[in-house]
């Protein structure tokens, strides 16, 4: 055996371009997989950091109906109660309240539509990074009368800046159109343009006090006075462990069945859709790079066998049996995949390693990029067992290239074999 | 004793489209230590002959022994065993493997044969100095010549103690000096050592030392002479 090995070494050796071209094959090959997949993680990983820090949260609970109309009388009854309950639920890291309705918002340039997100700032920096996303002016504090922030994408297009006055329009509880001033304390960019475009945050007691001077919610007692500090639509909480989202929202729910529990792949459906369409493409970029390497290992081990013909056919007449031949033309596929592989992934693993911390700015890209809600900066990243799936994948494919090729040596007659030019 | 006896040998190549009729009945008989050279024309059937009784194909019909042991019916697989252990081959244009040594081409075979290192080491320097390389053990086939080569040839068919040494037209790719020597070479081991060996050959020099001569046409043989040389 020792000295098939030596034997089928040495031949790996003997047309050094061929080898080297096939290698090169291997090593590109491995390394373009492991950069497209670990890019692919990146951008899932990317989208859906931002879509759970900026907007979704691990888990949102609202009342059943509120989903179906988003009306505003379909607030969580009690929300102090249900927040201190959600609180100590375990796993539970943070979570904050918001009062949600649809507004006109106007400056002197112009108006749009516009979801109004009213937050308990302090407890929503526990669970956002929206307060890290304010790029002029500042994040909300306890004093001033209606304060609110805006996107930079809703500033340029009303033509406001930071302490411009701007007017809200909307229904309150009781059905009655109402409006308020309010003047701009901040300017945010999350980086996620249907984000940016649709919202405005101003503070929970403003609206709520807008909302509801003497209202009474449809699920109340008509003589149950409201109360104006109660009113809330959204609960938003992060947990300590993605795995257990799942875990958690049913211990959650437990507590309150007559809440609506969502996680945020049931919240934004389309995170898992593209999580899953992201890692089909890997398959078939990692099933397109494997038929590739098949074809190209069948090619070089052929013309490697086809140019030792005569070599093949006098091992055979000297006694070098059938098992033999095919083991050694099979051992020299292999030994080429085991030297292009280690090498294509220690490049990859490099790539990915360099990339994952340094990130890849795709700032040139921003406006498509930021439209498609993923950040501008982009950092590669994989898990191992992709490393070990595509070592094995390769040693399987060199093992089936290689199977052709052995199978036409060993029909080789040593008669004609000597013989042939 | 016979190292090689046939009856009747009969090949026929395309037996079921265009029938060549390459032996057509050969009867031979080669003792042990016989120094034979098998001549005639191209088409003549002596290549043909020479594979077979090396093993290397198989007769339409009639008997083939080797050492005592009839070939005729073996399996392609029994036949590489068979070969392994009872004929060495030397050929035309050298066939030695070019990414090994010339100690490494010699020692090949008795790795196949599970030869012992010991057993290999020595026999394979034994074997090399006996064909006057000596001092090219280490060398690869690209830095020798072709007469050096074609002895190292020598010597990789004598390694696994054949019964015999078959040569196909082994000095065709030889100058002068080249096949003298391959020949004093070979005509030394056949007497020192009682080698037996049958040639195939067109070539007058080899012709001349050869002692026993069987000369084939068209499928059959027409003389069969000793020559006392």
């Amino acid at each position: 055996m020792n000295t098939l090995f030596k034997i089928a070494w040495r031949n790996v050796w003997r047309s050094r371009l061929r080898t080297f071209v096939i290698l090169g094959a291997i090593i590109l090959g491995v390394w373009a997989v492991i950069f497209i997949t670990s890019l692919s993680n990146g951008m899932v990983k990317s989208y859906i950091n931002n879509a759970v820090q900026t907007e979704v949260s691990h888990i949102q609970i609202h009342h059943p109906d509120f989903l179906k109309d988003r009306a505003i009388e379909f607030s969580v009854g009690d929300a102090d109660k249900v927040l201190a309950s959600i609180q100590s639920t375990k796993g539970v890291k943070a979570v904050t309240k918001r009062t949600l309705t649809n507004a006109m918002l106007s400056s002197s340039k112009g108006a749009r539509g516009v979801q109004v997100k009213a937050i308990d700032f302090n407890r929503e920096k526990e669970v956002t990074n929206i307060a890290t996303k304010v790029i002029e002016g500042e994040f909300f504090e306890e004093k001033g009368r209606n304060p609110i922030l805006i996107s930079r994408r809703i500033a340029d297009k009303l033509k406001v800046k930071v302490r411009s006055k701007m007017v809200l329009t909307f229904t309150d509880l009781s059905g009655e159109v109402t409006a308020a001033s309010f003047r701009v304390k901040g300017i945010f960019n999350t980086g996620i343009a249907p984000f940016d475009e649709a919202n405005v945050i101003i503070r929970q007691e403003d609206l709520n006090r807008l909302l509801a001077p003497e209202a009474v919610l449809i699920n109340q007692a008509p003589d149950q006075k409201f109360d104006v500090e109660s009113l809330t639509h959204e609960f938003a909480l992060l947990v300590n462990d993605t795995k257990l989202v799942d875990e958690i929202a049913g211990d959650i729910e437990f507590q309150f069945p007559h809440l609506k529990v969502q996680t945020f792949r049931q919240v934004s459906p389309e995170l898992e859709l593209y999580e899953t369409s992201i890692g089909l493409t890997g398959m078939i970029v990692m099933t397109i790079f494997m038929l590739a390497l098949i074809f190209g290992i069948i090619n070089t081990m052929l013309m490697a066998v086809l140019e030792r013909i005569k070599e093949l056919g006098m091992l055979m007449a000297v006694g070098m049996n059938k098992r033999s031949v095919f083991s050694m033309v099979v051992i020299e596929t292999l030994m080429l995949g085991l030297i292009g592989t280690p090498i294509g992934l220690f490049l990859g693993y490099l790539t990915v390693t360099y990339f994952g911390n340094a990130g890849i700015d795709l700032s040139s890209y921003g406006e498509g990029i930021e439209g498609f809600g993923m950040s501008t900066m982009l950092y590669p990243s994989l898990e191992n067992s992709l490393y070990i799936q595509l070592a094995i994948g390769v040693f399987i494919t060199a093992i089936l290239g290689s199977l052709y090729p052995a199978w036409k040596a060993i029909r080789l007659k040593p008669v004609e074999a000597i013989r042939s030019l | 004793m016979n190292v090689i006896h046939t009856e009747n040998i009969k090949k026929t190549y395309n037996p079921d489209t265009i029938p060549v009729e390459a032996l057509k009945g050969v009867d031979l008989s080669i003792k042990q230590g016989e120094f034979t050279a098998i001549v005639g024309p191209s088409g003549s059937g002596k290549t043909t002959l020479l594979n077979i009784i090396g093993g290397l194909d198989r007769p339409t019909e009639g008997y083939i022994e080797v050492g005592q042991k009839d070939i005729s019916k073996l399996s392609d697989n029994q036949l590489i065993d068979f070969r392994r252990e009872n004929i060495g081959f030397v050929f035309q244009a050298y066939n030695l493997i070019p990414v090994l040594t010339a100690k490494e081409n010699v020692e090949f075979v008795m790795l196949l044969q599970n030869r012992s290192e010991d057993e290999r080491n020595a026999r394979t320097i034994e074997l090399l100095e006996a064909v006057g390389l000596g001092d090219k053990i280490d060398s690869r086939p690209s830095q020798l010549s072709g007469g050096q080569q074609q002895r190292v040839a020598v010597a990789r068919a004598l390694a696994p103690k054949p019964t015999f040494i078959l040569a196909d037209e082994p000095t065709a790719n030889l100058d002068s000096k080249s096949t003298a020597n391959l020949l004093d070479i070979m005509a030394r081991l056949n007497k020192e050592e009682n080698i037996t060996f049958v040639f195939s050959t067109h070539d007058q020099r080899v012709i001349d030392r050869a002692r026993r001569v069987i000369t084939l046409e068209d499928g059959v043989i027409s003389t069969d002479i000793q020559q006392h040389n």
